[in-house]
């Protein structure tokens, strides 16, 4: 049995925040996650820094929020943020009055959002309609949920943080109404340990209420999916809001090299409950058509869904009317003492919650030593001369984005990248990944199969997914000894993990590209058959 | 007035098959390409049947294919016709000096550059591992800088299978000298062992590096043009049998046979319009009278009396497709498909039976004539042929060139004689 201070449950961005906070106020803690890290809605949304303008008018406690946070995460996670810059615009349909009232609230905030004629919003922006009635510059960014989650947790661990992935809770054993430990599930190896600890906080996401009734405590929240579209290709530079009332299909998000749109709201049947439907892809395009008119024309990569975990304690409100601020719920009160919860919120609020919560629970510890979070950034950047090193040994633009995909990790990388020169071999053109950064991921005591390598390097997320890199990544992996199974096996799962996402979208070129797949990996490769063969 | 008897739009298997007949049913010829065609992404194996319908592997395939649905392709033109066109092709690459091997009557099972095995029936005799079953010790080839191939994973799947079970694996490296920094294709090393040069050095490197009676697997750059040369020398020059892997695109093998047809066209007179996308047709009372090519600046009309469309269904794209709705692209034929979405498809993508979208197709009579909603010939000379035909799943089958050939050959015959 192991014993700490603090367990924290869930690897999305909030228990990845928390983490953080806690090691850097000197708090022994133990993060554990059932799968990956960011597994749940953290990987599962729009990939938007909130400025803020989209909650100015209906839950300004939550815009409020997001302004503020906004700023710090600029500072502190740089190389998670791309800093797009946003648009509001409005349709001649929308009504003008909410324009007025969405001003006047920006202002209230401290939001700048600036008028931007429409003429020069389509020159910025020429995908848009040319309706255009009006348009704002808000300070909208892409982040990066997934290497926010790492990075947080990488600054945690060499604050003394611990990490454990594929981890998962069985139960939660209390002594004398207080929480004592945590029993955990090995879900690689299958065995069953106990970690011993005086604090129990739940940032379990979606998966609060279950996490909760395992130590006998209730959490009111309400998991409500919400569905989105990734394009193959960067139509819009910027964030794009439509300028009225929340509502479905209203917003689009530049990553990298497509473009992520969304999204819908229904109350889930479960916070697993994350398969895309056709139906909610072909409302979501009908919604968004109106803005970019050519949008039923782009190839469409694939559609996702999460659940966003929306807390309706108290007042009872679901859906789009449920405020996306937060609670920090101290379950004393119901007499289970050592158990904290945190529920609802935004990922761009995700290290507020984390700050409240660890206020919280150091307040419980005894302990005094303030939040600074806010203050340290989560990695230190490339070194003076890393970057130009690296680009002796990466192709344009890759350096760069290798360093802000890594983060601390970037001068290993480039280190096996001068020992040898095969590492340089591009394995992934479309997200230019080495294989000196394959091996230097699969290295990582945290990696457990090629599904972890391809979140970690983006192996296989771009605009091919997986066509061609495929068969590159498993057969580097095997030449490099790094197989966990039969390559056949490794090609499969590679391929299979993303369909439930395509067959949503399956028609048009996306139809074509996963027709060439299966010309490739079936008909002349015949994986699926050694697949099949290898079952029997 | 027709410049041409039939005109054959698309240059894949399925359409080199359907121009080769026509011409052989004595008619005057035109083929119309936009592209290479999927000859450029497969092996150029002949793979009648592989698995059938439940994901079983089928070791006879002539005879299982009695056992399909009455609704696929081969279902509707019966046995005779499979082999009548099995017997054109084989023919026609001897004539040529490229002979393939095999028959209908079983399977071949080739390796692959992912170490698995894939089912063929008649193989080019460089893929063919016929006679290397006493070979004791198994020598994987790795090219320098070839990016898309690794020997290890090659051994790793092989290695587990039957037919290689206790044989010694090693690798060795040819360097084809392009310099360091320079990835190379399989098409690259092929074009270098098309030259003398070139053969002549490969022959040394393996010289040197080759124990005596291995066998040798390697990807497949035995030269790009189809007379088994550069193969030859270098069995010759080492002693030791040599196999191509069947490998991931630019396939050369594929090439190899696609050079070949494009040369027999050439030499029985077929006009051969390469670049030339089809955008449409010209209909009138039931019959194509002709096919129009290019965009609307350089818009040109190609008439003749029949038509063969082997313009390759989805992935070649011969079918449109948008949510809920996928037709025919040149004559807009509607194709009957389900409004929601996700019945497009299995949840498994590498599911061990057929994906419904890959049986979307048209519906024909026996010549290969699309059936309108009233049962009969919706145009009277137009054949389909290839994945444009209904009923058929070429990936999980392994049937895809397989149903090219003799629905090419038997809707370039139909064409060919006039049958409309």
């Amino acid at each position: 049995m192991t014993k700490t201070q603090a367990v924290v449950i869930g690897g999305g961005a909030t228990g990845a925040g928390i983490l953080r906070d806690l090691a850097m106020r000197g708090v022994k803690a133990v993060l554990i996650e059932r799968r990956d890290l960011a597994n749940g809605t953290s990987s599962r949304f729009h990939g938007l820094l909130h400025s803020g303008g989209r909650y100015a008018v209906k839950d300004p406690e939550s815009a409020a929020e997001c302004v503020a946070e906004n700023a710090v995460l600029r500072r502190i996670a740089r190389q998670c943020v791309e800093d797009t810059e946003g648009l509001f615009v409005r349709l001649p349909e929308d009504d003008a009055a909410f324009e007025t009232e969405w001003l006047a609230a920006c202002r209230a905030l401290g939001l700048p959002a600036a008028p931007l004629p429409p003429a020069e919003a389509l020159r910025l922006e020429p995908g848009l309609t040319p309706r255009l009635a009006a348009a704002y510059r808000v300070p909208d960014a892409a982040i990066d949920g997934f290497r926010l989650c790492w990075q947080n947790v990488a600054s945690a661990v060499r604050h003394g943080g611990e990490l454990r992935t594929y981890t998962e809770v069985v139960a939660i054993e209390r002594a004398g109404g207080r929480v004592a430990g945590v029993v955990v599930r090995d879900a690689v190896s299958g065995a069953t340990s106990t970690i011993a600890c005086d604090l129990v906080i739940n940032a379990a996401g979606s998966w609060v209420g279950e996490v909760a009734a395992l130590a006998g405590a209730a959490v009111d929240v309400e998991p409500d999916r919400g569905t989105l579209i990734a394009f193959n290709h960067r139509f819009a530079g910027r964030v794009v809001n439509r300028l009225r009332p929340p509502a479905d299909g209203d917003i689009f998000v530049p990553h990298g090299s497509v473009v992520i749109f969304g999204t819908t709201s229904a109350a889930a049947d479960n916070p697993d409950d994350t398969a895309p439907r056709g139906e909610e892809v072909n409302a979501l395009l009908r919604l968004g058509e109106p803005l970019f008119p050519d949008l039923p024309r782009y190839r469409i990569l694939r559609a996702f869904a999460g659940t966003r975990p929306l807390y309706t304690g108290g007042h009872g409100a679901a859906g789009r009317a449920a405020s996306r601020t937060f609670a920090v719920l101290d379950h004393s009160r119901e007499g289970v003492h050592g158990l904290i919860s945190v529920v609802g919120g935004k990922l761009t609020t995700y290290r507020l919650m984390a700050e409240k919560t660890v206020d919280l629970a150091c307040g419980k510890l005894g302990i005094a030593v303030p939040c600074r979070t806010a203050a340290e950034p989560l990695a230190a950047g490339p070194a003076p001369g890393l970057l130009a090193a690296a680009r002796k040994y990466f192709p344009a633009g890759g350096a760069e984005l290798a360093a802000a995909r890594l983060g601390d990790a970037f001068g290993a990388v480039v280190g096996r990248l001068g020992d040898d020169p095969a590492n340089a071999a591009l394995i992934c053109e479309c997200e230019r990944v080495t294989l000196g950064e394959i091996k230097e991921v699969a290295a990582c005591a945290t990696t457990h199969g090629l599904g972890d390598i391809r979140r970690r390097t983006r192996l296989g997320m771009g605009t091919c997914q997986g066509a061609y890199c495929g068969f590159r990544g498993v057969a580097a992996v095997c030449a490099a000894g790094l197989a966990d199974k039969p390559a056949a096996g490794l090609l499969g799962d590679f391929l299979e993990e993303r369909w439930a996402g395509v067959r949503p979208v399956l028609w048009g070129t996306q139809l074509r590209e996963q027709e060439l797949l299966r010309g490739i990996y079936g008909a002349s490769l015949n994986i699926d058959g050694a697949m099949n063969d290898e079952q029997l | 007035m027709n410049n041409y008897d039939v005109i054959v739009v698309g240059a894949g298997l399925s359409g080199l098959i359907a121009a080769a007949a026509a011409t052989a049913a004595g008619a005057k010829v035109m083929l119309a390409a936009k592209g290479a065609g999927t000859l450029t992404i497969g092996s150029g194996t002949i793979d009648l049947l592989g698995y059938d319908n439940a994901g079983r592997p089928v070791a006879a395939p002539a005879a299982a294919l009695a056992a399909l649905p009455a609704d696929h392709p081969y279902g509707k033109l019966g046995l005779p016709a499979v082999q009548a066109a099995a017997d054109f092709f084989l023919a026609l690459c001897a004539a040529a000096g490229y002979p393939y091997c095999g028959t209908l009557a079983a399977n071949r099972w080739l390796p692959t550059a992912a170490g698995t095995l894939k089912p063929a029936c008649l193989v080019p005799a460089t893929m063919d591992l016929a006679g290397t079953e006493d070979a004791a010790h198994v020598v994987v080839l790795a090219f320098a800088g070839l990016r898309d191939y690794r020997p290890e994973m090659v051994i790793e799947g092989l290695s587990r299978r039957p037919g290689f079970r206790g044989k010694h694996f090693s690798t060795a490296v040819v360097d084809a000298g392009f310099g360091p920094g320079r990835d190379a294709t399989a098409l690259d090393l092929a074009r270098w062992l098309d030259s003398d040069a070139g053969r002549r050095e490969c022959a040394e490197q393996l010289k040197k590096r080759l124990p005596p009676g291995c066998l040798v697997l390697l990807p497949p750059v035995l030269g790009t043009r189809p007379d088994y040369q550069a193969w030859r020398d270098l069995e010759a020059a080492t002693g030791c049998r040599l196999v191509e892997l069947a490998g991931i695109p630019p396939a050369v093998t594929g090439f190899r046979l696609r050079a070949l047809f494009l040369a027999h066209l050439r030499r029985q007179g077929v006009a051969i319009h390469e670049q030339a996308p089809v955008t449409g047709a010209v209909v009138a009372n039931g019959r194509c009278l002709a096919v129009v090519t290019g965009q609307p600046d350089r818009r040109r009309e190609y008439r003749a009396g029949a038509f063969v469309i082997a313009t390759g269904g989805f992935l070649g794209g011969g079918f449109e497709s948008a949510p809920g709705a996928a037709c025919e692209s040149i004559f807009g034929l509607p194709l009957d498909v389900p409004a929601d979405q996700l019945a497009w498809s299995e949840p498994r993508l590498l599911a061990a039976r057929p994906q419904p979208f890959a049986r979307f197709g048209l519906e024909t009579d026996q010549d290969l004539r699309p059936i309108g909603a009233d049962g009969r010939a919706a145009l009277a000379n137009v054949h389909f042929a290839g994945p444009n035909l209904a009923g058929y799943d070429y990936s999980c089958e392994k049937s895809g060139n397989g149903v090219a050939l003799v629905s090419g050959y038997h809707a370039g015959t139909a064409a060919g004689e006039g049958r409309a």
